[in-house]
C-alpha cells in the first residue's frame, strides 16, 4: 500500500498486462512492429535507470510480474485487460486464460477482465458466456483497431456491437473498457476515435464504458462525451507518465479531466508493463496543480482525490469494500512474499 | 545558372514555418521536422524526419504536400522534392508526393478520406485558436456578450501588430494581433468568418454562439489548445527515445 504523508492509499492499477511477444509466438510482422511500438513508449516515457531491455520487454514472468505491481510497485490490486491481436501471435498478445493463471495463484490480487470482438459472431457470443462463467468476469476489454480477417477495425456503436453489449448487460458484465488512445503501430490511427463511445454509453445506461487512455490524442472529444454521459470514464494509462516527465502538462490533463469528468470517474492504470507502477505510481502521487491551474480549472487534486483516482474508484466499479480486501489481503500469499502483512493492519486474525 | 537572382534557405523556411503539423497545430521548423533544405536553381529538395517511423501516414502525407505547395509559391522555384526519412511507409509517401499521386491511390486500404482527416483536425486547431483570440478579447476588456456579436468587420488590424476591436456603436479595444491574426487564418481555412458581415466566432460545430453558452465554448476552447500540446508532449517524449536510441542495435 502507498503512504502518502503519512495516510495509506489503496491504490488498485486499473490496466495491467500479462503479455507474450517472444519471437516463437510472432507470426505475422505486425506483431514485432506491435512489441516495438509499446517498446517505444516504454522508452519514451520511462526514467532511463528503469528502462528495460527490448528482450525483457517481450515476456516476464510471473514472479517478475508480482514483484514489479506489488513488492516494489505499491499496487494492493491489479486489473488485467486482456489484449488478443490473434492475426499477429499464435497464442495472443496477452489472453484471459493466461491472466487467469495467474490469478490462480493470487485470487484476491487480481481481477480478469474478458473480452468480446463482434466480429466473431455466435462463436464470439458463446466464448463471452464461457468467460463469465469461467472466470466470473465483471468486465470486458475491448480493441476496436485489431485486425480481423480483411477489417482493420470495428465500431463500438456498431449493431454487431449493440448486440455484445446486450450480452454483457443480460450476463451482469458491467464495465466495458475501451482503448481510444495513442495510435500503436500498425494499427489504424481512425479505428481508436472516441467518438463511438457516445452512442453506446447513452443506449446502455446499465454498463459503464472505461475510456482507457481518456481518448488522447482526443483528450477534447472524450471529454465532451464524458461530460454528457454519467456512465463515461476515464482511465489515466499513457497520460499518467506525464506526471513524471511534464508535471505541468499533466496538471493541465488533470484540470481538464476533474473539470469535465469530475473526481468520482476518473482510474488510475499503469499500463504495466508498458510502464513500472512503482515511479509512476509516486510520480501520480507528488503531482500536484500550479496555483493557476486551479484558478482555472476550479477543482484540487489533493489526497482525497487521488485517493478516488488510486483506487476508490475502480473500486466501486467493481465492487470491492476497501476495508474488507485489507484484512483479505494481510494473510495472502503475495503479502508473505514480500513482507506486506503489516502494512494492512494488525486486525483480528482470521478465524477460518 | 540561367538565373541571376538566386533563392536564399531563409525564403525556403520562412515558407516551411508556415506549415503545421495537423494533429499539433503547431509548425513543422519549431517542431524540427526538417533535417535539410537544399536549392539547387530553380530546384529545392527538403527532408523530413517525424518523431517516429510509425507516425500516421495521413499526417506525413499532408505535411509533405503542404511543404511542397508552400515552396512553390515562391516564383523562382519551380521543382520540389521532398524526402521522408525513417518512416515505415516513407517509400509510398515520397514517390506519391513528389509524383503527384493521390492519398487513396498510394494506400488502398486508407481508413477515411485525407482531406475529411484535415478538416477534422482544421476545426480543432480553429476551436483552440479561438480561445487565444477569446482570452486575448477578455483580457482586453471585452464581455462574453460583446465577444458573441462580432463580426468580421468589427477588426481593423493595422501595421504595428495591434487589432482594433469595435464593440459596440461607441466602444472600441486595441489589443495584440498576434492571436487574431493566428485565429484568422485558421477560421478562413475553415470557412468561419468569411465576410464582412460574418460571426466571428461560432462553437466547435460551426454554430453561432449564445449568450448563455458562452463559457461552455470558451472551455471546448481550452480543452481542445489542452488536447493538442498534450499530444505535443507525447511525440516529443517518443521523438527523444529515437534519437536516444538511434545508435542503438536491434
Amino acid at each position: 500500500m502507498y503512504t502518502h504523508e503519512g495516510e495509506d492509499v489503496f491504490v488498485i492499477d486499473g490496466h495491467i498486462h500479462w503479455w507474450n511477444a517472444s519471437k516463437e509466438n510472432i507470426k505475422h510482422e505486425g506483431g514485432e512492429q506491435f512489441i516495438r511500438c509499446f517498446y517505444d513508449y516504454h522508452t519514451g516515457f520511462t526514467p532511463e535507470e528503469r528502462q528495460w531491455s527490448l528482450e525483457e520487454y517481450r515476456q516476464y514472468d510471473a514472479d517478475r510480474l508480482r514483484n514489479d505491481m506489488f513488492g516494489d510497485g505499491h499496487a494492493d490490486m491489479g486489473i488485467f485487460q486482456p489484449t488478443y491481436l490473434n492475426e499477429f501471435y499464435k497464442e495472443g498478445f496477452n489472453t484471459i486464460d493466461r491472466c487467469a493463471e495467474l490469478k490462480d495463484e493470487n485470487p484476491c490480487r487480481f481481477i480478469v477482465n474478458g473480452r468480446f470482438d463482434p466480429r466473431e459472431g455466435e462463436a464470439g457470443l458463446k466464448e463471452l458466456e464461457r468467460q463469465r462463467e469461467e472466470f466470473d468476469v465483471q468486465g470486458v476489454k475491448v480493441y476496436t483497431a485489431e485486425w480481423n480477417g480483411d477489417s482493420k477495425g470495428w465500431r463500438l456503436d456498431s449493431d454487431e456491437s449493440f448486440e455484445y453489449l446486450e450480452k454483457c448487460a443480460e450476463l451482469g458484465i458491467k464495465n466495458i473498457h475501451t482503448h481510444k488512445g495513442p495510435t500503436i503501430r500498425p494499427l489504424n490511427r481512425d479505428a481508436f476515435d472516441v467518438k463511438d463511445v457516445d452512442d453506446a454509453a447513452t443506449s446502455f445506461p446499465e454498463l459503464n464504458f472505461i475510456v482507457e487512455h481518456v481518448g488522447m490524442p482526443r483528450l477534447d472529444d472524450f471529454c465532451w462525451i464524458a461530460a454528457q454521459e454519467p456512465n463515461v470514464y476515464g482511465g489515466l494509462a499513457v497520460a499518467a507518465p506525464l506526471a513524471k516527465s511534464r508535471p505541468k502538462k499533466f496538471g493541465e490533463i488533470m484540470g481538464e479531466l476533474l473539470f469535465w469528468l469530475g473526481e468520482d470517474r476518473i482510474l488510475f492504470g499503469s499500463d504495466y508493463a508498458l510502464w513500472e507502477p512503482e515511479w509512476l505510481i509516486e510520480a501520480v502521487m507528488e503531482a500536484e496543480l500550479t496555483p493557476d491551474q486551479r484558478e482555472e480549472f476550479g477543482v484540487e487534486l489533493d489526497l482525497d482525490v487521488k485517493k478516488k483516482i488510486m483506487g476508490e474508484n475502480a473500486a466501486r466499479l467493481y465492487n470491492i469494500d476497501i476495508e474488507r480486501q485489507k484484512e483479505i489481503l494481510r494473510d495472502d500469499g503475495v503479502s508473505e512474499e514480500f513482507g506486506l502483512a503489516a502494512q494492512y493492519g494488525e486486525g483480528a486474525t482470521a478465524d477460518d | 545558372m540561367s538565373r541571376t537572382q538566386r533563392v536564399d534557405r531563409t525564403a525556403v523556411r520562412t515558407r516551411l514555418d508556415r506549415v503545421t503539423d495537423p494533429e499539433l497545430d503547431r509548425s513543422i521548423t519549431e517542431l524540427e521536422y526538417i533535417d535539410e533544405i537544399e536549392i539547387e536553381g530553380e530546384s529545392v529538395a527538403v527532408s523530413f524526419t517525424l518523431p517516429t517511423a510509425w507516425c500516421s501516414p495521413a499526417f506525413a502525407w499532408m505535411m509533405m504536400t503542404d511543404a511542397r505547395d508552400a515552396i512553390l509559391e515562391i516564383p523562382e522555384i519551380t521543382d520540389v522534392a521532398v524526402d521522408l526519412r525513417d518512416h515505415m511507409h516513407a517509400a509510398e509517401i515520397n514517390e506519391g508526393v513528389n509524383e503527384r499521386l493521390s492519398f487513396d491511390a498510394v494506400f488502398d486500404d486508407a481508413d477515411g478520406d485525407i482531406e475529411a482527416v484535415r478538416e477534422e483536425l482544421d476545426e480543432k486547431a480553429r476551436a483552440a485558436r479561438q480561445y487565444r483570440a477569446v482570452s486575448a478579447l477578455l483580457d482586453g476588456g471585452a464581455t462574453p456578450e460583446q465577444i458573441v456579436g462580432l463580426v468580421r468587420k468589427d477588426l481593423t488590424i493595422d501595421s504595428e501588430g495591434r487589432t482594433t476591436v469595435r464593440l459596440d456603436e461607441t466602444l472600441s479595444i486595441c489589443i495584440e494581433s498576434e492571436p487574431i491574426e493566428r485565429y484568422l487564418e485558421k477560421a478562413t481555412a475553415t470557412g468561419v468568418a468569411n465576410g464582412t458581415d460574418a460571426g466571428l466566432f461560432v462553437t466547435p460545430e460551426g454554430e453561432t454562439i449564445s449568450p448563455s453558452e458562452f463559457e461552455t465554448v470558451h472551455r471546448r476552447g481550452r480543452l481542445a489548445a489542452t488536447n493538442m500540446s498534450g499530444q505535443g508532449h507525447v511525440c516529443a517524449n517518443l521523438a527523444e527515445a529515437r534519437i536516444g536510441s538511434a545508435s542503438a542495435s536491434d
